[in-house]
């Protein structure tokens, strides 16, 4: 695959509604306990600490940062929902997205900082890959699996209730009296 | 870059049909044209350049309004450089046919049962002539006639005639392009005083879009400078079997137009449910200073207007703003829809057989994450919404398996089986030039 031929996107494998996507770059020559630092400033902002489940882009499962080759290179690992390259544009039109962009990628290769959105593109397309395999278990969105979150809660809410045994013997609670057993 | 500054927009260079409303009612004809002869179809261009509507001039009543459009293979044959040719949108380029997949566009609605010639590579020009009464259209008609014998290496190969109401309303009986965005230096207010007019690059090529970037333009610059990209949609709507399907899932009239109105967003006098949740308010419907004049983040739930609702899908509004990862900006458009076709007397639920829909025609500077970005994402899909399975239910390419749900206390209610109530008949990408493209069209010596 030419990722090295900027203006060209690779939309990623998916899964159901979710797609992969992940960047490779090189870490500017002695800037890797500056980066190592900044990603443990990261990982203390609200919504990134862990438990927050409250990160600015709300249509990512989940997001890795990982250091590696002895600090020399890092990896951006996440899994969005949609195709993401049809959103590009929209990242870079996104202020807090790409304040939290320029705070880490800032002390890679290749990338000269804003405002020059031509140029950040220009380094997103050329550091994206491609994944060779991706899986999932589990389907859905995140915003239906917060829903469903939500209705479970909501759920053991009515199981804890005196009366539900009884009122899940409507035969249209059926399928609800299926899962309250455990 | 000079996105700060007031983009002074050339309006006597740009085309009337993207930046300006049409007069309404109007009467009107899409004709499509082959270029069999390269001089002739210059000398054409040469014509139309001469005619062709300016943003300068006022398009109300009593007026003839005319745009012209260029295919890919139009613009070949006319002699642009393939340098040139090459620097236009990928999109462009390919055409509509070989997106149709992309787009949504399969079965039923794919480009193998399109009317032809549309989607191949024989449709080079497009010419829309709209005026406020028949007269002037007839009128209109009579000197395309003279100039087409004159012009013997031109042929006409479609043609569409189209019209639209006093009401604003289309086949399916809603009224319809109210919430079109306002332009920087058109020089038109905006309909909605919450929406910000966008930057001019956003519609017209050669100034500065959303992003603060000149959107990419083709070369040279005489060409692209003040352009616009068209898509073109025939779209037949099944108005018999849409109004069976209420019919078919409600006890009275009543809960028919609510059923409607759920799905579009708008109840048929064009008053928004944001509005107007509960009944029709067709004053409110009819007031354009009050129409538009909406957002929906209180009601992120929709159950005022559903999430899937047909206008909130193709214009979010504020919906998406703590999304992160959304500019609702980069998707606008202008929307040029119009009607073709009789209309299916009141109250009727079989299909007469008649042809009848909309002309779809989007104007602006981004073919991919303008048009395609919403007919895909927004329209044709329900991930950003948190339901893949459903489509927009009015023109989403449904197949009997999806479903549409409508947010309402104390259960919502889901409708079920969707059938298709919109099919393509065929459509193009075109490039509307300014003025002083088409006269270097005409002159090209290649």
């Amino acid at each position: 695959m030419a990722a090295s031929v900027a203006g060209s996107s690779e939309p990623g494998l998916s899964v159901g509604p979710t797609s992969e996507f992940s960047l490779f770059v090189h870490v500017k020559p002695g800037q890797g306990p500056s980066l190592r630092s900044a990603l443990v400033d990261l990982q203390d902002t609200p919504g990134y600490r862990p438990g927050d489940y409250d990160m600015a882009v709300q249509t990512i499962h989940e997001a890795r940062f990982v250091l590696f080759d002895d600090d020399t290179r890092l990896a951006f690992i996440t899994s969005f929902d949609g195709p993401w390259d049809a959103y590009m544009e929209d990242f870079f039109s996104s202020g807090p997205t790409l304040t939290l962009f320029d705070v880490i990628f800032r002390y890679t290769e290749g990338y000269d900082g804003l405002p020059d959105v031509g140029a950040l593109k220009a380094f997103i397309l050329d550091a994206e890959q491609m994944a060779a395999a991706y899986a999932r278990n589990y389907g859905g969105t995140v915003i239906e699996i917060r829903k469903a979150q939500r209705v479970n809660a909501a759920f053991q809410q009515v199981l804890d209730h005196p009366n539900a045994a009884e009122l899940l013997k409507h035969p249209a609670m059926q399928a609800l009296l299926d899962e309250a057993g455990d | 870059m000079s996105a700060a500054t007031d983009p002074h927009l050339e309006l006597d260079d740009i085309q009337a049909g993207a930046l300006f409303e049409r007069p309404s009612p109007y009467v009107g004809t899409y004709l499509m044209l082959r270029i069999a002869n390269r001089a002739d179809g210059r000398e054409l261009v040469r014509r139309l350049h001469r005619i062709a509507t300016t943003s300068r001039v006022s398009t109300g009543q009593g007026s003839t309004s005319i745009t012209v459009g260029f295919t890919y293979h139009g613009l070949a044959a006319l002699g642009v450089p393939q340098a040139s040719l090459e620097s236009f949108a990928p999109e462009f380029r390919e055409g509509m046919a070989a997106r149709a997949a992309v787009l949504g566009d399969v079965a039923a609605s794919g480009p193998e049962h399109w009317e032809q010639p549309l989607g191949s590579s024989e449709v080079h020009v497009a010419i829309a002539v709209l005026c406020s009464d028949t007269d002037r259209l007839q009128a209109a008609a009579a000197q395309a006639r003279e100039a087409r014998r004159e012009l013997p290496g031109v042929v006409v190969v479609w043609r569409q005639d189209c019209y639209q109401l006093a009401t604003g309303r289309t086949s399916f009986g809603f009224k319809d392009g109210i919430g079109q965005p306002a332009v920087e230096g058109s020089g038109r207010p905006s309909t909605s005083p919450r929406e910000r007019p966008l930057k001019a690059g956003e519609i017209v090529l050669g100034y500065p879009d959303e992003t603060g970037e000149l959107p990419p333009m083709p070369t040279p610059e005489v060409l692209g400078r003040n352009g616009t990209y068209v898509a073109f949609l025939k779209l037949h709507t099944k108005v018999a079997a849409y109004r069976r399907y209420l019919h078919d899932r409600a006890t009275s009239r009543a809960e028919e137009d609510l059923l409607g109105a759920k799905m579009v967003g708008r109840w048929q006098s064009g008053a928004p449910l944001a509005l107007a949740p509960e009944r029709d308010d067709p004053e409110l419907g009819g007031d354009a200073k009050r129409n538009n004049d909406f957002l929906f983040a209180d009601d992120p739930r929709g159950f005022k207007c559903p999430l899937g609702a047909h206008a909130r899908r193709a214009n979010p509004r504020d919906s998406m703003d703590e999304v992160g990862s959304v500019d609702v900006r980069l998707h606008r458009m202008i929307r040029r829809g119009t009607s073709y076709g009789p209309a299916l007397p009141e109250g009727m639920l079989e299909d007469d057989g008649a042809d009848r829909g909309i002309v779809f025609v989007f104007a602006g500077a981004h073919l991919k994450r303008q048009f395609e970005f919403v007919k895909t994402q927004w329209l044709n899909d329900g991930i950003f919404i948190g339901a893949p399975l459903e489509k927009d239910p009015l023109v989403g390419p449904n197949d009997e398996s999806s479903g549409f749900t409508i947010p309402q206390r104390p259960i919502r209610r889901r409708l079920q089986d969707l059938p298709p109530f919109v099919v393509t008949r065929g459509g193009d990408y075109f490039f509307a030039p300014g003025l002083r493209a088409m006269r270097w069209l005409a002159e090209l010596g290649t």
